[in-house]
């Protein structure tokens, strides 16, 4: 046999093969997936009470094959768009309030049927339709992302440096703590706080912090390009260790920063507190998505057992005592009562506290969701190129 | 003379005779005509398809359509010109001017060594000294820099140290989270890249050429002056080059040590590309190809950097 003669039998038998497992129809590929694994390309956030997704698995009653999976937007683009994302994955994890309008414009997730999720009776009425978080998991008015974590970024401060907890961004802005302040790195968060404080303070007129016209990203990088030549920052920070070490050496005396930076940081020491600004605060949250090759592979039942987990009080309770973050179901303060064998009296109060001082943060009128993908985004990255440059 | 009346020669006893009786697969991987000639292609085959043909994509790409969320085929300069309108270009710039000053220190601080080890250790032990500048690449790069931080801080080492002894009364802080904490950085990053290609350049340099130059009454200035530089000049153009480029594309160096927005040619690439912002990110890398390249053909000019491939005599 030569080798087209071969590469034709090879065809002709596949194509066979391949007709053969269609006319078994979908109930053959829903057989096949029985059993197998979930390959979940998540990062390390996405799991709790154990070192891997065992326990997440265990509760799910699936198994779960786990892929790390970084932050990075272009990353999860380029893998589940033009890669092989499709072959490798089943299930993947992004930010909501954009990946998942990126996704599902291009056909790599799908639209989920929450009736097959239970706990979506708990979820957070904001993400009910015409909700404040309502657009961060849906396009085009179908929903593609269920929400497993959230919160309300908020500024960190040092109290025994400040002797006092502020309650506005615009300490940040305060000349006596000139060169001791810390901003993060990313034009996203940080340009919709500033746009927030700068709106609610009524200094200037700004629409929508998420979603800001060229000319109000233009006055938002002015005035920080004003207290920046003034010396008023010590440093953007990037990175996790980073935005702690700037903390815990008391290099800055105040951060714009992630939750649990600050937790980190108070624990090697200094006494650092997350405060509750009067202005608002960018939320965001992290979404789970179903990938179109795992529809294709038959994993939906798997798939709806781990958003089912995601959205239980067992997950919440736990994502907020590992990472601080928001549980984005309802109950948690509940389930915590309940569960006085894996919380002891001081956890729970401790949890219930920070769950407290989260819903305190929530309620803040000004707050606005996050939005990966602004509609002027060139605009937003040639002014934080002009504020890098200053 | 012709094949009839030519001598038999007898193959040599050994080699000769188990040439001719190797198998043809064996002759394939040792004959002059078969892997060994097909080997000398390896290196082209490499550069095309790690090299040549990545650039040429990085030029295509950057004259391609950004959509929402990828790119489409077309032609269009708006990357280029969104690079050069915004203030990427003087970012780019003062990236230069950072790395340019680190070349400079580097080569202040590290070529003394290379000499200094060429001149003065005995040269059984010259490879082993220089050997010992690759210790700090066995550390990962982030924790290099990062272990920085509590040296330079304001509650650092060194500033605590100054307070000490007397000789400030308040921290410094210009000496982290600086254009001057950038270029610490990628000096100690950066200063055994100088020490490796000097030394080599050094290595072309005869001892007796210094024996001739304190004969004849040299200074240690001239000597070092007029004598070594403009002989390990490739060299040192080399070890600057390796210098420059890390310092305009490492991105952790700005990140972990520059001020608030600090940054430099691989970051500026690094926002676009999270940003999706794809035919910007690959301007950005064309551009600083074409400065590369353009820099290279100057050292090339001026150095003839054909000399560092010479065989040492």
């Amino acid at each position: 046999m030569n080798q087209s003669e071969f590469t034709r039998r090879l065809f002709m038998q596949s194509m066979a093969g391949f007709a053969g497992a269609a006319a078994a129809g979908s109930a053959f590929t829903a057989m096949a997936a029985e059993g197998e694994a979930l390959r979940f390309w998540a990062p390390g956030i996405a799991k709790v009470a154990a070192k891997d997704f065992s326990a997440m698995a265990a509760q799910a009653g699936i198994e779960i094959n786990n892929i790390a999976k970084s932050a990075r937007a272009d990353e999860a683009i380029q893998k589940m768009v033009v890669g092989d994302g499709q072959k490798l994955f089943d299930a993947l994890t992004d930010n909501g309030g954009g990946m998942e309008d990126a996704m599902a414009e291009n056909k790599a997730v799908v639209p989920l049927d929450t009736a097959k999720i239970p706990n979506w009776a708990n979820i957070l009425p904001d993400y009910n339709e015409g909700g404040a978080a309502a657009e961060t998991i849906r396009y085009e008015g179908k929903v593609y992302a269920v929400p497993y974590i959230s919160n309300a970024d908020s500024m960190a401060y040092n109290y025994d440096e400040l002797g006092f907890h502020p309650d506005s961004w615009g300490v940040m802005f305060d000349s006596q703590f000139k060169g001791r302040v810390a901003l993060q790195n990313d034009y996203g968060p940080t340009l919709t706080n500033v746009a927030i404080y700068l709106k609610e303070s009524g200094k200037i007129e700004i629409d929508n912090p998420s979603d800001m016209k060229p000319n109000e990203v233009k006055a938002v990088c002015e005035f920080l390009i004003d207290h920046k030549k003034k010396g008023q920052f010590r440093t953007f920070w990037d990175g996790f260790q980073n935005g702690v070490d700037l903390l815990a050496s008391k290099e800055v005396v105040m951060s714009s920063c992630w939750e649990p930076i600050q937790l980190v940081a108070r624990k090697k020491g200094a006494n650092i507190h997350y405060g509750t600004m009067k202005e608002g605060h960018q939320t965001w949250n992290n979404v789970l998505m179903f990938t179109k090759g795992g529809r294709q592979r038959g994993m939906d039942d798997a798939f709806y057992k781990l958003a089912n987990v995601y959205l239980s009080p067992w997950f919440g309770a736990r994502t907020l005592s590992t990472f601080g973050f928001a549980p984005q179901m309802t109950g948690v303060d509940d389930y915590l009562n309940a569960n006085t064998a894996d919380f002891d009296t001081e956890t729970r109060e401790r949890l219930l506290d920070i769950l407290e001082r989260k819903q305190q943060r929530y309620a803040v009128k000004g707050n606005s969701w996050q939005n990966v993908f602004p509609t002027h985004i060139r605009d937003y990255l040639d002014w934080w190129s002009r504020l890098q440059a200053a | 003379m012709t094949a009839e009346t030519s001598p038999a020669i007898e193959p040599p006893a050994g080699r000769g005779r188990d040439f001719a009786a190797k198998p043809r697969w064996r002759r394939l991987l040792t004959g002059e005509d078969g892997i060994q000639k097909v080997i000398f292609y390896i290196p082209l085959v490499f550069m095309t398809l790690f090299f040549a043909l990545p650039v040429a994509l990085t030029l295509v790409w950057s004259v391609f359509e950004r959509t929402r969320f990828w790119m489409e085929p077309g032609l269009t300069l708006f990357a280029y010109e969104t690079f050069f309108t915004s203030a990427r270009a003087e970012n780019f710039l003062h990236a230069m001017a950072h790395s340019a000053s680190a070349v400079v220190i580097s080569f202040v601080l590290g070529f003394p060594i290379a000499v200094f080890v060429r001149r003065r250790v005995p040269e059984i032990a010259q490879h082993r000294v220089i050997l010992l500048f690759i210790l700090p690449f066995m550390i990962s790069e982030l924790i290099r820099l990062f272990a920085l931080r509590p040296v330079l801080s304001r509650h650092g080492l060194v500033n605590g140290f100054l307070m000490d002894i007397g000789v400030i009364s308040e921290p410094i802080s210009a000496i982290l989270f600086t254009p001057l904490g950038v270029v610490i950085g990628e000096v100690l990053s950066f200063l055994p890249f100088m020490v490796f290609s000097g030394f080599l350049a050094m290595e072309a340099v005869q001892k007796y050429i210094f024996e001739v130059c304190d004969d004849l009454g040299a200074g240690a200035v001239s000597t070092f002056k007029d004598i070594i530089v403009p002989l390990a000049a490739p060299g040192i153009f080399a070890g600057s080059v390796f210098i420059f480029v890390n310092g305009l594309g490492v991105g952790l160096i700005p990140n972990i040590l520059g001020g608030p927005g600090a940054t430099n040619a691989g970051s500026i690439v690094f926002e676009s590309i999270v940003a999706l912002d794809f035919p910007l990110a690959m301007a950005v890398s064309a551009i600083m190809i074409v400065t590369l390249m353009a820099l290279l053909y100057i050292g090339h000019r001026l150095f003839d950097l054909t000399r560092i491939l010479e065989p040492i005599s």
